[in-house]
């Protein structure tokens, strides 16, 4: 006779009150998530910034906020990692929260972004640093007006510059000797930079690469059109900004600066970005170079470290990764962009924006100002995963352990070539990079009668993208 | 005229006598089958809110959507036809929409043909661990993600450093541009696409081929049908309703390809590997066009539609039901 508790069924009632019940529990135990409470600093009086990383980078940044919130106890700070693959992805993020009415206070901003956040999101800083004058000093005699002016528009300022990085040429040592080359000069041209990519060809195994370039507005084809005084877009100023550069510069040193970059239209079809074009073109059919892929670079430190790559551009942030990727400070160096008619450089810079949309924007100010001060900055960038603003701050001390032993061109770069210019970025860069990164590959990929049609096009989607509105 | 007053068997009952209806066995009957309605309503609540909320809103949000200008930051504007219109107007767009047509012709039938073939070979004699061992090979990459398959997948197949250009090399065969050429990233999405994704027709095709009676096997061999004859008169009628399900799946499931050619290639070189679904996501997520986003959503939608229709139409000739 079986026992009667193994008989004893369970009634319907049971299981769908027990389900009912499991349910409820579960709706309860929900509740934040389902209503997205649980989100760090939502529903909180503390001051959202958002910044381009991981949780893990968010709390990298945990000792500054401390800084900050011990001397303003009154204003806790809440970091809001957002992951994305590239800026405009998390642009994109940014303008999601916006839309549905979680929009963050601060913003942590590229120059790849900055002009859409001026047009749209962003609030000028004009009158907090015309009002704080005599404790900005300090900060702007020590930031180069090239990164300050790359964050203006239409005359008013959106971010205070924190780091930036300018498209130097890394070398790699053990390619260069293996050639019998020597470092390059600092006023190398690029007939003598094809010249060392051709000995580099000779004298090295099957997979080495002379040359690696990714496809993208940084680092991409740009700043060989800006060394060879062009570029994809015709640039021009906004006028405006004098309150700035007569406050805080010498005539002397912002005679050229003005209220920020207008980027107007198309410029594709100039004689001198054709030219730009077909010899990059042609070094991709010599094999001196790589096909560029889009988006690439993610293998790329990599390939630089184990001496499988002659040449590449980057800027100040690469010490740091090539360091972690177990690179000698003596394997490689780097220099100043190769001349072509002009040596003009190409940079990008990022800085804390305050949102229009924000109801903390006092709070928000002491953060952007609290940020630019130097032993702030000095907590933010313990090591040269980038290009502090402040020149100061970046000397042999900084690059000891990391290496390159000619790290004065990250700053020299702005100095030596005052006419060195921001990523074109216009507030429909979207489209702009878009239009130019799928171009480009389809113009290298071929002969010169594909490259023609290329540009052609990319001419067109240009013109298209700048006449819509932003 | 009289009235019969008589009373009917099927309308008088005295009223002191319970009705059958009124029995203590059927009210329990009735409130059984109340209670049942209940249970149903209950357990599908949560699906058809789920439905709701999550598939239908968005679908009714972005048909009204594909009607207006809608940057995220300003308010919508109604802008009529004029999505569409810029949709048919755009290259891109048009050559988006045709490779994805192009993707899915190729990708389903080397997919199908794939499947059929592995799931064939699996089903033949072989013990029953090996079997075993292969359903979940062959299972396996349709539950890695796509976008890290895609990455992987980036380094095997770039040009001078991949793995796949290094195989070549050593039997004499010279680098080959996989991602940077036209041809070569099209030949690259697609593999990556039917690797990660044959599996799942192949199981579906698995259950069909293993529910084919033997004895047909036998009877065809006695007629001297073996091989690929019994293949063609036996196993592929018999297996017809597994391939209109394993092809349907497939072909929706291809035409919103997306992770492999973004990560891949970004749609490039050129627009030659750019897929509907990519322009989809473009015109939202990196120009904030959200009405002509909705616009194309709803195209790719009507297609969709459109070839599963078809589908179902040509499978009355040619899926035969035992």
């Amino acid at each position: 006779m079986p026992h009667p508790s193994t008989t004893r069924s369970i009634t319907r009632r049971t299981l769908l009150g027990t389900g009912g019940l499991a349910a409820a529990g579960a709706t309860v135990a929900a509740w934040p998530r389902l209503t997205g409470s649980d989100i760090p600093g939502r529903g909180e009086d503390v001051l959202r910034v958002a910044i381009q990383g991981t949780t893990q980078d968010a709390a990298a940044r945990q000792d500054l906020a401390d800084a900050f919130m011990a001397e303003n106890p009154d204003i806790p700070v809440q970091f809001e990692a957002i992951q994305s693959a590239d800026w405009g992805g998390f642009f994109t993020k940014i303008l999601t929260m916006v839309a549905s009415g979680t929009a963050p206070d601060v913003v942590y901003l590229a120059t790849e972004g900055a002009q859409l956040f001026a047009e749209r999101l962003a609030e000028p800083l004009d009158e907090w640093i015309t009002s704080e004058a005599p404790q900005m000093v300090d900060y702007f005699q020590d930031v180069h007006p090239a990164l300050v002016e790359a964050f203006m528009y239409q005359g008013s300022l959106y971010a205070l510059p924190l780091d930036f990085n300018a498209a130097n040429m890394y070398l790699n040592r053990n390619a260069l000797q293996q050639a019998g080359l020597d470092f390059p000069a600092p006023d190398w041209g690029v007939d003598e930079f094809e010249e060392m990519l051709r000995t580099m060809q000779a004298q090295s195994a099957a997979n080495f690469v002379p040359y690696y370039w990714t496809n993208r507005l940084f680092g991409g084809i740009v700043p060989w059109l800006y060394a060879n005084d062009t570029s994809i877009l015709t640039e021009e100023r906004f006028d405006g900004g004098d309150w700035l550069w007569d406050t805080f510069y010498t005539p002397e040193k912002t005679s050229s600066r003005r209220g920020g970059y207008r980027w107007t239209g198309s410029n594709v079809s100039s004689d001198r970005v054709h030219q730009t074009f077909e010899r990059l073109r042609g070094w991709v059919a010599d094999d001196l170079s790589v096909r560029p892929e889009e988006g690439g670079g993610n293998a790329l430190v990599g390939l630089f470290g184990s001496s499988r790559i002659g040449a590449t551009p980057a800027g100040g942030y690469w010490a740091q990764g090539l360091h972690e990727a177990g690179m000698s400070p003596d394997a490689f160096d780097v220099q100043y962009f190769p001349q072509w008619r002009t040596q003009r450089h190409q940079f990008g810079t990022a800085g804390y924006s305050i949102l229009r949309s924000s109801t903390r924007k006092e709070q928000a100010w002491r953060w952007l100002s609290f940020t630019a001060r130097k032993e702030a900055m000095e907590t933010a960038f313990p090591t040269p995963s980038t290009t502090p603003t402040r020149r100061s701050m970046v000397d042999d001390a900084f690059y000891s352990e990391t290496g390159p032993h000619n790290w004065k061109v990250f700053y020299d770069t702005l100095d030596q070539f005052p006419t060195s210019g921001p990523i074109p970025a216009p507030p429909q860069q979207a489209e702009v990079e878009n239009a130019l990164a799928r171009n480009v590959a389809s113009g290298m990929g071929g002969g010169p009668a594909q490259l023609d049609a290329a540009l052609e096009r990319l001419d067109r989607e240009l013109t298209a993208a700048m006449e819509k509105a932003a | 005229m009289s009235i019969d007053t008589a009373p009917t068997r099927s309308t008088s009952r005295p009223a002191s006598r319970p009705s059958a209806e009124d029995s203590p066995s059927h009210t329990r009957a009735r409130r059984s089958r109340r209670s049942e309605r209940w249970v149903i309503i209950l357990l599908l609540a949560p699906t058809v809110l789920g439905m709701g909320i999550f598939t239908l809103l968005p679908i009714v949000g972005s048909l009204a959507l594909a009607f207006f200008e809608w940057d995220l930051i300003t308010a919508p504007e109604f802008a009529g036809l004029d999505n569409f219109i810029a949709l048919g107007a755009d290259a891109t767009v048009r050559t988006a929409f045709l490779n994805t047509i192009v993707f899915v012709v190729v990708a389903v039938v080397l997919q199908l043909a794939l499947a059929v073939f592995l799931a064939v070979m699996v089903q033949s004699r072989m013990p029953v661990w090996l079997r075993l061992f292969f359903r979940s090979t062959f299972f396996f990459p349709l539950v890695l993600s796509a976008a890290s398959v895609s990455i992987f997948m980036r380094y095997m197949f770039n040009e001078q450093f991949g793995v796949v250009n290094w195989l070549l090399g050593t039997v004499g065969i010279a680098q080959v541009p996989w991602l940077t050429t036209s041809t070569g990233a099209a030949a690259v999405v697609i593999f990556v696409f039917v690797w990660q994704n044959f599996g799942f027709s192949f199981l579906i095709l698995l259950g069909g081929i293993a529910a084919v009676p033997q004895e047909l096997y036998e009877a065809a061999e006695i007629d001297g049908a073996r091989g690929w004859k019994a293949f063609k008169n036996v196993t592929l009628p018999l297996i017809s309703p597994s391939l209109l399900v394993a092809s349907v799946t497939a072909m929706i499931t291809a035409l919103q390809v997306f992770d492999q050619p973004y990560v891949l290639t970004r749609g490039g070189p050129g627009d030659s590997t750019r897929s509907a679904v990519m322009v989809v996501f473009e015109a939202a997520f990196q120009r904030l066009e959200f009405g002509l986003a909705s616009a194309a959503g709803l195209v790719l939608m009507a297609l969709i539609m459109l070839i599963t229709w078809i589908q179902f139409r040509l499978s009355r000739r040619f899926v035969f039901y035992q």
